[in-house]
Parts: C-alpha cells; structure tokens; sequence
C-alpha cells in the first residue's frame, strides 16, 4: 500500500489535487461575481492578497491564526463591496471592455500598494498544521495535515454556496437578481444590494483561497499570479456560468500542470494553462458544463 | 463615432500628412537636449505599440494583456538577429521583429479570437504570464534572466557631420536614435491611417458593434478578428524592435504585466482608436517620470522609499480608472469636447 500512494503517479494526483484544489476555489469565486453582475474581476487575486497582507501580517505580532484569518476575509468582504459600489456600479451598462479596463487598472494599483507597503516582509506565515508529509513503511506518501486542511476549507466552503444558492431563499433572489434583473425588481427583490452581496461573497472566498495558498509560505505580494491565471482558465473552460464547471476544471487543471511539470518538462509549465484553455475552448468554446445558449439579437 | 481626418481624405493627403509630421518632428529633435531626444525615442518606439492596441480595442472591441508579450518577442528577435548578423542594417532587424510578432499573433489568435471579451481578455492575460518565464527558461537563446545586449545604434557619419563644436559627436548620437523610432513610427502611422478607412477597417467596427449583421452582409467574423489581433501584434513587435535598438538590451522583467497595464493605460488616456490618441499616449510614455516627480514633489513622497519606487504603477493605475470611469475617450475625446463648446 505505502508502495503504491507512493508511486510517482499517486505522488502527482496529490500534489496535483492539493493545488487544484485552490485553483477551484478562486475559480469558484470568480463565477460568482461573473454570475452577479457579468465582470471578470481581474483584481481578483491581487485583492484576495491585500487583504491577506491586511490580516494576516498581523501573526507577527503575535495575534492568533484563526482570528487573522477572520480578519482577513472580512477585509476582503469590504474591499469587495466597496469595489463594486465604487468602480463597477457606474459602468453598468456600458461597453463590456469599460469594467474589464478598470479592474485591470485596479490590479496594477493594489499590486503597486502590496509592493510598497509590505516589500520588506519575507518571513515565512507559520502554517497552524504541521506541512510534514506521512510515511509509510519508508515511502514519503504527498500528503500532510495541512493538505487535509487546505481540502478541507475547500470542500467547506463549496459546500456552503451550493447550500447558499441552492437551498435558501437569499440565494434564490440572487440568482433571480443575476438571471432577470427586472423582473426581480417588479417582484420586490432588492437587486442592487444582492449585486454587492455578489462581490462581498466572491472577494470572501477570494480571500480564503489567498490565506490558505500563503499559509505555510513567505507571504510575498506575487503569490496569487500564477494561481490566479490558473483560476481565470479553469473558470472559462468550466463555463463562466457553472460552480460545478469551475470545481472540475480547477481541479482538472491542477493535475494536468502537475503532470506536464513532471512527466514533460519544466519550461513548458508557464504555458501550460494556456495549452489547456486552448485546447478546452476549443473543444467546448461555451465551457465544459453550460448549456449552449445562442445569442440574441 | 468621432470622424477622424484620415477618414475624411485620400490616401494621398494621408501620405503628404505623415511626410509633414514626420519631418516636423525631426525638426523638433534639432532643437530639443540630446535627453528630450532620448525620451522622445522611447515616446515614438511606444506609440507604435500602443497605436497597435489601440486599433485592436477601439476598432475591433477586444482587449487584449498580451501585447508586452508579442514585444517580447519583437525586442529578443532584433537582438538576437543583431547580436548573428552586426553588419545587417538595422531595417532587416524591424522588418523580421514585426513579422515574428505577427506570426506569434497569429498563433494565439487562432484560439484568441473565438472568445469573447473577457474570455480573450484572461488568456492574454495567461500569455503574459507566460513570456518572462519562458524567456528566462531558454538561456541558450535569450540570454537567461540577464537578458541581451546589443550594440548601441551609433549615428553614420553623414548624420555626426551635420553637427558642429566640441559635443558634437554626444548630440548626434542621442539624436540618431530619436530620428529613426520618428520615420518609423510615421510610417506604422500612415499604414494604420489606411487601414482606419480600408474595407478591413469598416468591416471591423461593423464586427465589434453588431456581430450578426456583419455576418449578413458577409463579413467573415473569424477572419477579419484574427487580422485584428495579427496586426495589433505586428506593432507591438515593431515597437519592441524598437525598444531594443534604442537601449541596446532586452531583459525578460522589462515585458511582463506591469507593461501590458502602462501599454492600456497611455491608450485609454490618449484616446482609444485614434491616431492622435496613440502619439499623446507615446508623449505621455516619454514623460511619465516627469509626471511622477512632479506627484513626488506634490505628495511629498520620497521617491528614493519603496512607496516612492511604486508610486509609478500606482499613479498610472488611479489614471486609467478615472480616465475610463469619467472620460473613457481620453484627452481626445476631452479634445473634441472643449472644440464643440468653442463653436457654439
């Protein structure tokens, strides 16, 4: 047994999983800001990291893990629904590049803010489970206490949006709100409020995946690039408009980066998303899991 | 839409238009210190860009994070070209960076251009990503994270003799290179003019503003995209080729995402899809540490701190932001606004 989870195709399944795992969760998060008020929100992970840094900074001060990462969440709640009050509600309506250029605008001023307030910090953000993986009769088995946490804050707070969404009477009106604006409206839902509980949600679950990739690791400004391209592709070969598509994909691509990174070659892995997301859009260009609705005209 | 001189007139008015502010210009770099010169150099190098971009979003509607990437990849060809072959005029190096980033173009655009908006927006945006690493990755060919050097484009000797006294040989040699990036960018401006009134040009803005009629009148949407894109990416590695020759080194930090975000910003503050939008997004590159000293001198900031090494990126940012939430067509736009109030 310990032979086999510590072959090299279960080695790469889990670390595979472990990342995608957080690749969904961010992919997750910008569905549900897609589904609200149809921005792909490119500050995404540069504003899950501000507030990471905002909260999470403060572990070296001596204030407990757990409560900095409450901290951190409700900053990037705020910063969240602050954002979509201020930059994305007057462009409603507009062109559809308008939102796009602003939130890129966005990134470039929170990514310049992180690397001007925190560029001295390289200490390492203790991890509060222990990042030694478990052996078995001698093998090293890819999995450690803090991947079993990492999964499960995911599968947590998966859990919760479906149950959100699909079982309470608030995820109902926001899936009206996003559906058929109007016509929610005449029905009495507050359609303007439940665009910015959108926000405040995703850059929430934004935050969390940005805590939980940092833990355990130099909380460096960078850290949510990668992933968070990783995220943008999963998010659009799942369908901007399927959770489901955005879980299966993350973790989809989480194992095909680990793959080509280990079975064909390092240089190749900065490309491998767009490989992926090439060939994903190709197949499917609506996205693996959404229905084919043809525009109107 | 605004109706631009270009689509007023002939080609030929277009062609004596470009001659005149081609030569206007290089009147200017006479009078202006060999540093004004350098700036202006790098100002005309980065409107062909941003030109380039600003045909892609303005006329096509697709945004693109990807254009410091097909940079990249114009600044590594002419310095690899340049670095095998130092002989070879310098014509061959742009020539070869533009169709290399054409070529790149159009490999992304095969996929690229199926997607929509946002969908287009993240993949460049993953491309982007993507470039710095590969580059530093291929050492044998790029050099490694230390990048290429090249040598500096020095003025020929007809050009030095049209300066006297003793600082002669100083300012010709910081004027050469202003010279050259001006006729070059001067003709990536007079082709752009065309291509503003040619049939591709209006079979594009009939693409981005009603895709089903378009198709009814037979335009091929696909095709008429990826030109888009192809062209957008051509410029972008002109205007690399140009970055190059004029620093005389490429480094894979300079073209990361940081530079696809100035590129959008300078194009949105000039004005996007216009000509004149491109040359004021060019003049606001070459001054944009002036603009930054002077919010330094304003704020108090010291510039010299880390808050002050990224006030750049922060200054540009809130730009772009309040540029496109409050006049999303730019200076030009504001232009064109402050002439109607004349004239009522």
């Amino acid at each position: 047994m310990g032979t086999f989870l510590a072959s090299r195709v279960m080695t790469d399944i889990f670390g595979g999983l472990a990342t995608g795992a957080v690749v969904a969760l961010i992919a997750l998060s910008l569905v549900i800001i897609w589904q609200s008020t149809h921005v792909l929100n490119f500050a995404q992970g540069a504003m899950g990291m501000f507030a990471t840094f905002v909260g999470m900074n403060l572990v070296f001060h001596g204030l407990n893990y757990w409560l900095c990462l409450v901290l951190s969440v409700v900053t990037g709640m705020v910063l969240g629904g602050v954002t979509e009050r201020v930059l994305i509600r007057p462009l409603y309506g507009k062109p559809e590049i308008n939102p796009i250029v602003v939130m890129i605008g966005f990134l470039g001023v929170i990514e310049a803010v992180i690397a001007s307030i925190w560029t001295t910090n390289i200490t390492m953000l203790p991890s509060p489970f222990s990042q030694i993986y478990y052996q078995s009769a001698g093998h090293t088995i890819l999995v450690s206490p803090f991947i079993f946490y990492e999964v499960a804050v995911v599968a947590a707070v998966v859990i919760a949006i479906a149950l959100l969404f699909r079982r309470t009477n608030l995820g109902l009106q926001m899936r009206a709100a996003a559906l058929a604006p109007e016509v929610s409206r005449l029905l009495g839902v507050r359609v303007g409020r439940l665009l910015t509980l959108g926000w405040i949600l995703s850059t929430g679950v934004g935050t969390l995946a940005a805590v939980v990739v940092s833990t355990g690791q130099v909380l460096a400004p960078t850290n949510m690039d990668g992933i968070f391209v990783s995220a943008f592709i999963a998010a659009a070969v799942g369908g901007l408009e399927s959770p489901l598509g955005a879980i299966v994909a993350g973790l989809a691509i989480g194992l095909t980066e680990q793959f080509i990174l280990d079975f064909w070659s390092t240089s190749i892995a900065p490309l491998s998303g767009v490989i992926v997301l090439v060939i994903g859009l190709s197949l499917r260009p609506q996205g693996l899991f959404t229905k084919h609705v043809s525009r109107r005209v | 839409m605004v109706r631009s001189l270009s689509q007023r007139y002939p080609t030929s008015f277009r062609l004596v238009a470009s001659v005149v502010l081609c030569a206007l210009a290089l009147a200017v770099t006479f009078v202006l210190t060999p540093l004004d010169d350098s700036k202006l150099a790098g100002g005309a190098a980065m409107s062909i860009v941003i030109l380039g971009l600003s045909w892609l979003i303005g006329w096509s509607g697709q945004v693109s994070l990807g254009n410091a990437g097909f940079m990249a990849i114009g600044a590594y060809t002419t310095a690899i070209w340049a670095n095998h072959h130092t002989t070879s005029p310098i014509i061959w190096s742009l020539f070869l960076s533009t169709v290399l980033g054409g070529v790149s173009g159009l490999v992304l655009a095969l996929p690229a251009t199926r997607l929509r908006g946002p969908y287009l927006a993240g993949m460049t945006l993953a491309f982007s990503f993507a470039v710095a690493p590969l580059a530093i990755d291929s050492r044998s060919l790029t050099g490694g994270s230390g990048g290429l050097f090249i040598n500096f484009l020095n003025a020929p000797s007809w050009f030095a003799n049209l300066f006297s006294g003793s600082d002669a040989l100083v300012k010709a040699n910081a004027q050469w290179p202003a010279d050259v990036a001006i006729v070059v960018a001067a003709v990536a401006f007079f082709f752009m003019a065309n291509l503003f009134r040619s049939r591709t040009g209006r079979a594009l803005r009939l693409v981005r503003d009603n895709e089903v009629a378009a198709e009814l009148v037979g335009v091929n949407l696909q095709r008429t995209r990826t030109l888009a894109f192809v062209i957008s990416a051509a410029y972008a590695g002109l205007g690399g080729s140009m970055m190059t020759l004029l620093s005389g080194s490429v480094t894979p930090q300079t073209y990361g995402l940081t530079l696809s975000i100035l590129l959008l910003t300078l194009m949105v503050l000039g004005g996007i899809g216009t000509l004149s939008g491109a040359v004021i997004g060019g003049l606001i590159y070459s001054y944009s540490d002036n603009i930054v000293s002077v919010v330094n001198k304003v704020t108090g900031v010291n510039p010299t701190s880390t808050f002050g090494a990224n006030l750049k990126g922060i200054v540009f940012g809130v730009l772009l932001i309040l540029t496109m939430m409050l006049a999303p067509r730019g200076l030009v736009g504001l232009g064109s606004y402050l002439r109607r109030l004349v004239r009522r």
